[in-house]
């Protein structure tokens, strides 16, 4: 068993681990000065789209603030975003709405060329250059008054009428797609009722909770500090992408993040957290009959809507399902031998965290902690403790000192 | 009024190591010399290591690690950081300029603190390689010799009554 001490060492420590793999203050704003132009560019006067005024609003893990860095420096960040008009012209059907926001992307000459094929959903926007980001753009239709049901569903500390922030998107696999003008018969979506549902998971008390309305705001700010349930989402999310590089039939992040926010019990500390999310998490996997199968298939449900199945795809591609398991085998092993390390030293922790999260994100981690402690004692607030000698929060001040002799050898 | 030359006794030193550490070991010959040996772990996670402090009237304070011997090195290096001598492993805890350390300072407050916090990054730096809890570097030959007299100096005559 580890001690409370312990736990709260482990907990910094993986607190600096995800801070590592979160992306950087620099990296969210440029985003977000990236989609903010391609919302105005799809706002203007001369557009077809301007009388609805469409607006792009960040969702899935760059509005649930768990986005990871990739493990390679080169590869891309994905940002997903929604662009949301209030209302449509009568006649237009779900064709209609992809084209008019792929045309007006097309009428822009730096756009154009950044345009991905078009997608079952979405545009992609794929920047280059020292951006390496892409960005995929869901076209979506809602009531006029949306924007004030969103705040209000943000700003209540109750989660109700989650139905109501429910958006139509178009979806080119579905039937109706090239005739079907009357939205509220299109395809449901819910990225911000799933967003509300999360933070309702992830806040310790939803009461004192900072403005959940910053998260959803066109602008929403950067927040160095993370939630609990934030960092484990990242940690997971790490330990997938050491695992599955590449692997397109890797663990998709929904899966993780839902689960993992299911099982999450407001642990204030990450390493419970992460403890307790680890072991029950595969606990809200269900089974369900489907009458499409005949048989009884693994369901993981749409917190918002209890229809969908995240894991729907695992019949089409059993190796998904393999992998999902395989990937939280792998993630018990890794998490026990790190948690067995305790005593043995920081090295041991250290080694031990390498191979699951990788060695330059573990190694800058460790860094960070070690030039907090050094902080920490310059501004009187590291303590030493009695009887062990305990570097920490407990005991009596360590008087600020300069290490003497040569620093490198 | 504060006396100028309030050196601590080593009775007090002893008591205060005692205090702190109950499992100490303590051996102390009058006024002139005073040993601790002590079993530390210096942060939650970190492995147990063996102190001992030595302290001899006019010859200042040494800090040892006895345990365990050698200590493991980071990747790639050949001697640990902040100590005079790799083989001895004796500590380099503080800038020898009587400032920030003298005989008027108690060991639990100051040289025993800042061993324990070299211990944990010592534990650090076997991790990422880097010594991440500052400090002052070596002078030179030079230099080294200029404040050795200093310090004996120093130490003469706080000790004299």
């Amino acid at each position: 068993m580890l001690t409370k001490e312990q736990k709260q060492q482990f907990s910094d420590i993986l607190e600096e681990l995800g801070k590592t793999l979160d992306i950087s203050e620099t990296q969210y704003e440029a985003a977000v000065k990236s989609y903010e132009a391609v919302g105005n560019w799809l706002a203007k006067e001369d557009s077809t789209l301007a009388p609805f005024s469409p607006e792009i609003l960040p969702q899935g893990s760059f509005m649930l603030g768990t986005m990871v860095k990739p493990i390679n420096d080169k590869d891309d960040l994905d940002i997903d975003l929604v662009c949301q008009l209030k209302g449509k012209n009568p006649d237009w059907t779900q064709e209609d709405l992809k084209h008019k926001v792929g045309d007006r992307l097309k009428a822009h000459g730096t756009y154009k060329e950044m345009l991905d094929e078009e997608g079952r959903r979405c545009w992609t926007l794929v920047y280059s250059d020292d951006a390496n980001y892409h960005m995929d753009i869901l076209p979506s239709i809602v009531d006029k008054g949306y924007r004030m049901i969103l705040e209000k569903a943000f700003s209540d500390t109750e989660l109700k009428d989650i139905e109501k922030l429910g958006i139509r998107i178009t979806d080119n696999q579905t039937d109706n797609y090239d005739w079907e003008t009357n939205h509220l018969e299109w395809l449901k979506s819910n990225p911000f009722g799933y967003g509300r549902w999360f933070f309702q998971q992830a806040t310790l008390d939803f009461k004192k909770a900072f403005s959940l309305n910053e998260s959803i705001a066109p602008v929403p700010k950067y927040k160095k500090e993370k939630l609990p349930l934030q960092r484990v989402v990242q940690i997971l999310k790490r330990h997938r992408d050491m695992l599955f590089n590449g692997n397109e039939h890797k663990p998709i992040s929904i899966i993780i993040t839902t689960l993992a926010s299911k099982a999450y019990n407001k642990e204030s500390d990450i390493i419970e957290a992460l403890i307790n999310v680890v072991s029950t998490m595969e606990n809200y996997i269900e089974e369900r009959w489907s009458d499409e199968h005949g048989k009884r298939i693994k369901w993981i449900s749409n917190p918002v809507n209890d229809e969908e199945n995240f894991a729907d795809k695992w019949q089409e591609y059993p190796q998904r399902e393999k992998n999902f398991y395989h990937w939280l085998s792998e993630l018990k092993k890794d998490l026990n031998n790190i948690l067995g390390q305790s005593g043995k030293g920081l090295p041991f922790i250290n080694e031990s965290m390498q191979k699951p999260f990788g060695k330059d994100a573990v190694t800058k981690a460790f860094s960070n902690y070690g030039d907090n402690l050094r902080k920490q004692r310059e501004g009187g607030s590291l303590n030493v403790a009695a009887k062990t000698g305990m570097i920490g929060t407990v005991g009596t001040a360590v008087k600020n000192h300069n290490f003497y002799g040569k620093e490198e050898q | 009024m504060v006396k100028k030359n309030n050196r601590i006794s080593l009775i007090v030193q002893e008591g205060t190591l005692k205090n702190m550490f109950p499992d100490g070991v303590t051996k102390r010959f009058r006024e002139e010399s005073l040993t601790w040996t002590c079993s530390v772990t210096p942060s939650p996670l970190s492995s147990v290591y063996t102190l001992k402090l030595e302290y001899i009237r006019n010859k200042g304070v040494k800090v040892y690690v006895l345990d365990p011997k050698p200590l493991l090195l980071a990747t790639g290096k050949k001697h640990l950081p902040h100590v005079y001598s790799t083989p001895e492993q004796r500590l380099c805890l503080y800038y020898p300029n009587r400032i920030e350390w003298n005989i008027r300072m108690l060991f639990t407050r100051t040289i025993i603190p800042w061993a324990c916090e070299w211990l944990c990054h010592y534990e650090l730096w076997v991790c990422t390689g880097i010594w991440h809890g500052g400090g002052i570097h070596h002078e030179t030959e030079a230099e080294k010799q200029a404040n050795k007299e200093k310090e004996k100096t120093n130490e003469a005559s706080s000790s004299k009554k």
